[in-house]
């Protein structure tokens, strides 16, 4: 039997299949592009011709678009991503007292006592620091992703960027650029200066203690692991399946759930095959003029959310 | 004389039953929305706090229907509420609305016989006996502490209810209902009514829910919009709710406010963290959150608009609390800029947080 997990983000959506022992057996990144849908379909192409419906045991689903990748697969779980990732991060090692999860848009601090999640945070008013504004600046320097922590990790000395705040942190970048300093100096300095904004915003007043994860996509930047070890002054454990922990919590949360249920409501990979469509409409019913969004499959509506009453909502035991 | 007000949680039932009484002409504005909220923002100063952009989206569509006086309560409390009355009658006449406020304000602060002169504009539009003006009042009283605990009942047993969703279906059915009654007399029999329906739901004992205290800023806990619904989505979860502030609470709070004997709980526990008043409800806060603590509660939540600087304070002393003692506090800063995505993952992993808390009983060694 094997356990799928799901996770639609911002920037990727990432599906994994557990086996009976909690292990990866598969995992797909793929880009959301802002087309939830289309992603989630597409990695059930590729899996479709590798498992059987009746060999996945449970589905679970996390990130922004939890809901409509629910509605979508039939998900025995649907939970918010600091579960998700805490769930995943406690199963890989149960010792992890602080986790840093960096992702697309958001960056989180979950804070783990004797094995539960006792506190956490999430930015609230800046991107800055986050996966899209890293993907944005190594795009304007011409620098792949994947490189871009090498270079930080290269340079000698390091450049002071102002990152409060994503534009400003951008302009001053390219004014650095313009006083000649180097690319590796100054991506060493932009990753300095968003650890720093993660420290002040996100991490302000928690305590962070050893054992550290940093998680998420932006786990893949040495630089940014570099510098969180300098200023935390600790060593900062990067999992193996770091920008897969949200889809394997999921997964796991999933798993637990059938396990008491008894019985999954995945609805099978040809889901990849349908034609799905999504469309948004303001509810007249009262003076709330909710925003109802109707998810259809082949023309039949499978799920409609939005709306606070749970007049379309309801309709539907999904 | 075609009067309104802004909207505040379940403010509007008190009114349409006080005005209905006294047979004055009245306009409930629309239901705070997204519109309102749009209207209100866009005439207001962009630092501008949350409730008073939605209150003046409220003013907008009430002109829109023929309301030419406005009743607001006031504050001489050292925070920016104490200046709505002043800056919004600024903003609508700039903007060529010619209304008439009435604000009504605390005794203390105005003293008695200036708060009956105000009071008494109101009334002299109204034909009936001083007598009956009086009733009416007091049933108006009634009427706002009845829906009030209706509501407050509802939101509790949420947690504890055997078919899921059954006291949010009759609570907003009350509420409702309750829209299209005429005068008080009818009203308070449709929620005495839903208050006996309240206490024959189905419930069981045996669950033991997590319990959340909302507290933080008197408005955006009280007006369900501005808070984004959030007691609505803590019944979706099966979550039992208590918020002490309430527009009963308010009017009791002014009431006593003079005599120095109001919230006297409240202060006793707010005082070894935050023993002065520094304006709005920060005191409030603090000691809701301990009594939240010392009721056996799960946690809380507080929520204020963006810039509120009272909850700024009890914000930064919120901690000290949740550390001592071992409490979780969830502190939801709102404002127009607020995204609903965000808001709900924090709520449901505070939700999460709890629930785990509670099964794991060695977490609170």
């Amino acid at each position: 039997m094997y356990y799928l997990g799901v996770d639609v983000g911002s920037v990727s959506t990432d599906l994994v299949i557990l086996d009976q022992d909690k292990q990866v057996k598969e995992k797909l990144y793929l880009r959301t592009k802002g087309k939830p849908i289309a992603a989630i379909q597409e990695g059930f192409r590729v899996l479709m011709n590798k498992y059987e419906k009746a060999e996945i045991a449970a589905v679970g689903t996390t990130g922004s678009g939890r809901q409509i990748a629910s509605t979508l697969v039939g998900a025995d779980a649907v939970k918010n991503e600091i579960t998700a990732h805490a769930v995943a991060a406690l199963d890989a090692d149960d010792e992890v007292r602080t986790i840093i999860e960096i992702g697309g848009q958001d960056s989180k601090i979950i804070v783990i006592k004797n094995g539960i999640v006792t506190d956490f945070a999430m930015n609230t008013v800046c991107a800055a620091g986050t996966g899209s504004f890293l993907d944005r600046q190594a795009e304007r320097l011409e620098i792949p992703i994947e490189e871009f922590g090498d270079y930080a990790l290269q340079a000698k000395t390091t450049v002071r960027i102002a990152g409060r705040c994503a534009v400003f942190a951008e302009s001053d970048m390219i004014h650095k650029q313009q006083m000649g300093y180097n690319e590796g100096e100054i991506i060493r300095g932009l990753c300095e200066a968003l650890v720093r904004n993660y420290l002040n915003n996100v991490g302000k007043g928690k305590e962070i203690q050893s054992k550290v994860f940093f998680q998420g996509g932006v786990a893949a930047n040495k630089g940014m692991k570099a510098a969180f070890e300098e200023a935390l002054g600790i060593t900062v454990a990067i999992p193996e399946h770091y920008n897969m922990m949200g889809a394997i919590g999921a997964a796991l949360i999933a798993k637990d759930k059938v396990e008491k249920t008894g019985s999954t409501n995945f609805k099978g990979f040809d889901l990849a095959e349908s034609v799905f469509s999504a469309n948004s409409f303001e509810c007249q019913g009262c003076s709330n003029n909710c925003e109802v969004v109707k998810i259809q499959e082949n023309e039949i509506v499978i799920g409609c959310f939005g709306d606070r009453c749970g007049k379309w909502s309801n309709k539907l035991a999904v | 004389m075609k009067i309104t007000f802004p909207h505040m949680g379940n403010v509007h039932f008190a009114a349409k039953a006080l005005f209905e009484d006294l047979e004055i002409d009245y306009v409930v504005p629309p239901f705070s929305s997204k519109a309102s909220l749009e209207i209100g923002s866009f005439h207001s100063a962009e630092e501008m706090c949350l409730p008073f952009k939605i209150m003046i989206g409220n003013y907008m569509h009430a002109i829109e229907e023929g309301a030419d006086t406005v009743i607001i309560t006031g504050s001489c409390g050292p925070c920016r509420f104490g200046e709505y009355c002043e800056l919004q009658m600024n903003l609508l006449n700039k903007l060529g609305h010619k209304l008439d406020f009435i604000v009504v304000d605390s005794p203390g602060d105005i003293g008695v016989k200036e708060l009956f002169a105000r009071l008494g504009k109101i009334s002299s539009s109204s034909s009936i006996s001083k007598l009956n003006k009086i009733r009416a009042l007091h049933q108006a009283t009634k009427v706002v502490r009845l829906i009030d605990g209706v509501e407050a009942k509802a939101r509790y047993l949420a947690g504890f209810e055997k078919n899921k969703g059954e006291c949010k279906k009759l609570l907003n059915e009350c509420k409702q209902e309750a829209q299209n009654c005429k005068k008080s007399q009818s009203m308070l029999a449709l929620m005495n009514g839903y208050m006996d329906k309240l206490d024959n739901v189905a419930l069981d004992n045996d669950k033991n829910p997590i319990k959340i205290a909302i507290i933080g800023e008197i408005y955006t806990v009280i007006e369900p919009f501005s808070n984004l619904y959030i007691e609505d989505k803590l019944m979706d979860y099966g979550v039992s709710t208590k918020r002490t502030l309430s527009p009963s609470w308010w009017l009791k709070n002014l009431v006593l406010s003079p005599t120095n004997l109001n919230q006297l709980d409240l202060k006793r526990k707010a005082k070894e963290y935050l023993p002065l008043m520094i304006g709005g409800h920060a005191r409030e806060c603090i000691g809701e959150a301990v009594l939240a603590h010392d009721e056996g509660f799960d946690g809380a939540i507080q929520i204020f608009p963006m810039g509120c600087m009272p909850e700024i304070v009890s914000k930064a002393i919120l901690p000290k609390i949740s550390k001592d003692k071992d409490f979780p506090i969830l502190t939801l800063v709102v404002d127009e800029m607020t995204g609903e995505a965000g808001y709900v993952t924090r709520i449901e992993a505070f939700v999460d947080l709890l629930e785990r808390r509670k099964d794991n009983v060695l977490s609170r060694c």
